[in-house]
């Protein structure tokens, strides 16, 4: 029974989750609502880190690295490319089952009133009468991910002899490099101004015979849900299996674990694909909820948080890691409230921050494997020492030694 | 029928020229003691033999298969496995989870029951089947070691090297060990054990294999091998240096 104790929790949490939106009614809903979505999003990150850094002992700092590769995949790939019935005369573009697929030519940073781009100067032209249809967002999400993972494919391949810090560099060098390109890069990127992605959903969505518009935020809350649970599902499937045993004998020793026949290039590239290309996914939807990206996403203050949220929730156990970034995001922004004491106010905004600090440092002296994580091995363990000290009795009397 | 060929190996390390031509053969479940002076080469002849250190030329032949130029978990997987002179266990894995990495690595089990049997099988022959379920860091530095031999059994290697199995081991667990060694021979494996415990190798070898500053000078039956004139000179030192001191 105390061994079941994590997962009717974990079903409880989960149930709450799932039924918060429905039930929670209060003016700042939709704030509030923001706030969840946000660390779903983080805790994605955080529980594929974990699994990253934690289960494969691959220490990155180029997850949002990933996470931008796929924001930005779906976010060109929406902005840049239409489905049109007839030909502009104008942009690029290829005949398509019929239509026309139309790549936009990249204008940068500029007043549309002075400088269109060509689908804009064709749609001028026609005066209303061509129907644009834009790119389907799910693909763009599917694209994102898929480019995360070969981004991913490609920097496992790269790293396969760096270890600890020397691979910590090389993906901050690898997550630096993406932000000037594309900071660098204003009229492909927009740069600094940031580029705008289509809302998640663009029509609207009905659920359950209601209506939810493009800016409503039930829909994103449960796909983003949606997606931390699809990561945490594939994720525990393959920590159950020789994938997840493989990548954490690789964390303890990869000269051991390869010469007991375990092909080590292998995991370590496959830990990294995985992993990226769910960052990528969590980016690609993020992206399209926010509805704008820009490379500040890619500060390492942001890939910090990761870290430091994964790390209080339990570095070695991705479900905590998880539950640490739901909560630390719903904790940081709930302690934004000042307050005043004895007629001194108190500027929260600040102060959070070095109470979030102080967590960490708390943390990393005394919790090596986090708070979340070491209760549930608490009692996802709690009959080993027993059955240990039983069996040892047994063999004692058998032996009578 | 197992055999290992390793002809005319070199290792250098810049300057340094660690392995000088060695060349011996296994030829069947033979159990064979490799021992040198510190820095004679044995560890590196161990390293080169399971792919960790590729050698500066030679060639190492299991069976009808080349080996020295491959990956180490291909030489496993080609049927050589190796402990570490330091004990080099999962730590943060259960004791089980150890050994079903060497099982999944060679697939070798039809089904995971069958991979549990073995392991709970493999835990009771070296005494630490209690121990399952804790993790390696739980165990002392003897249940280590004995749980490093564990992972081979699972492997089931034709060559296994042992790289100083008896170093601080007490001597009850050392007991474990013999039978282990006597166990995985009759089982048809050819041993190599690597140890500075002179009473052991010579009471457990059938051959030796004597490295010294990177030169195989001795390759022979224990008697005969104490008894090597070079053998005595690289342990004990010459008489023209006891006189130059």
């Amino acid at each position: 029974m105390k061994k079941q104790i994590p997962n009717l929790a974990g079903t409880i949490f989960l149930i709450l989750l799932l039924a918060f939106p429905l039930v929670y009614s209060r003016g700042d809903y939709d704030y509030i609502m923001h706030i969840m979505i946000t660390g779903f999003f983080y805790a994605i990150l955080a529980a594929s880190w974990s699994m990253l850094s934690g289960y494969a002992g691959q220490f990155s700092f180029g997850h949002m690295g990933f996470m931008a590769i796929g924001a930005y995949t779906t976010g060109l790939f929406c902005h840049y490319i239409y489905i049109l019935p007839q030909p502009t005369e104008l942009c690029s573009e290829m005949s398509f089952f019929g239509q026309y697929l139309v790549i936009v030519n990249p204008i940068g940073v500029t007043s549309t009133t002075l400088t269109q781009d060509c689908l804009r100067q064709a749609l001028d032209a026609w005066d209303g009468s061509v129907e644009v249809t834009p790119m389907p967002v799910l693909l763009g999400v599917v694209l994102g991910t898929v480019m995360g993972g070969i981004a991913g494919f490609l920097v496992g391949m790269l790293v396969l002899r760096l270890r600890a810090a020397y691979l910590a560099l090389f993906t901050l060098g690898f997550s630096e490099i993406l932000k000037a390109t594309i900071s660098a890069e204003i009229n492909i990127t927009r740069g600094q101004a940031g580029l705008e992605l289509p809302p998640l959903y663009p029509e609207g969505i009905t659920l359950l015979g209601n209506y939810y518009g493009p800016t409503a935020k039930l829909p994103p809350y449960y796909t983003m849900l949606g997606l931390l649970l699809i990561c945490l599902l594939i994720l525990t499937w393959l920590a159950r299996s020789k994938f997840g045993l493989f990548v954490r004998a690789l964390r303890e020793d990869q000269d051991a674990a390869a010469a007991l026949g375990v092909n080590t290039i292998r995991y370590k590239v496959l830990v990294f694909t995985i992993t990226c290309s769910m960052a990528a996914a969590a980016g690609a939807v993020q992206g399209h909820y926010v509805q704008i990206i820009t490379p500040n996403m890619l500060f390492l203050l942001q890939m910090s948080l990761v870290v430091a949220m994964a790390v209080i929730g339990g570095i070695e156990n991705f479900v905590a890691a998880a539950i640490g970034a739901i909560i630390l995001q719903v904790v940081l922004e709930l302690l934004r409230t000042s307050f005043v004491i004895g007629g001194v106010e108190v500027d929260m905004t600040i102060w959070r921050l070095v109470i979030f600090g102080m967590l960490l440092m708390i943390t990393l002296r005394f919790f090596r494997n986090g708070l979340i994580a070491p209760v549930i091995a608490y009692f996802g363990r709690s009959d080993v020492a027993e059955e240990t000290v039983a069996k040892r009795k047994v063999n004692v009397q058998e032996t009578g030694s | 029928m197992i055999h290992l060929k390793v002809t005319n190996l070199h290792k250098r390390f810049g300057g340094n020229h660690v392995l000088r031509g060695v060349n011996f053969e296994v030829n069947g479940p033979e159990l064979i003691g490799l021992i040198g002076p510190n820095g004679a080469g044995k560890t590196t002849l161990t390293n080169v033999l399971d792919g960790a250190v590729k050698p500066t030329s030679g060639t190492v032949y299991l069976g009808e298969e080349r080996i020295d130029q491959l990956q180490p978990y291909q030489v496993a997987r080609a049927g050589l496995g190796r402990t570490f002179q330091v004990t080099r266990s999962f730590r943060r894995m259960t004791v089980l989870e150890n050994l079903y990495v060497p099982a999944l690595a060679m697939g070798n089990l039809a089904s995971s029951a069958e991979m549990k049997e073995k392991a709970m099988d493999v835990l009771e022959f070296l005494t630490i089947d209690h121990l399952r379920n804790e993790f390696a860091q739980a165990l002392s530095g003897g249940q280590q070691k004995l749980l490093e031999l564990g992972r081979l059994l699972m492997l089931n290697p034709d060559v296994v090297i042992l790289d100083e199995p008896f170093a601080g081991v007490h001597p009850r667990l050392m007991e474990v060990i013999y039978s282990y060694i006597k166990r995985v021979n009759e089982a048809g494996s050819a041993i190599i054990i690597i140890s500075h415990q002179m009473d052991s190798i010579f009471s457990l070898s059938k051959r030796l294999l004597v490295l010294n500053f990177g030169d195989l000078i001795a390759d022979g039956p224990p008697d005969e091998v104490k008894n090597d004139p070079k053998v005595i000179e690289a342990y004990l030192g010459s008489d023209d240096e006891e006189d130059a001191a």
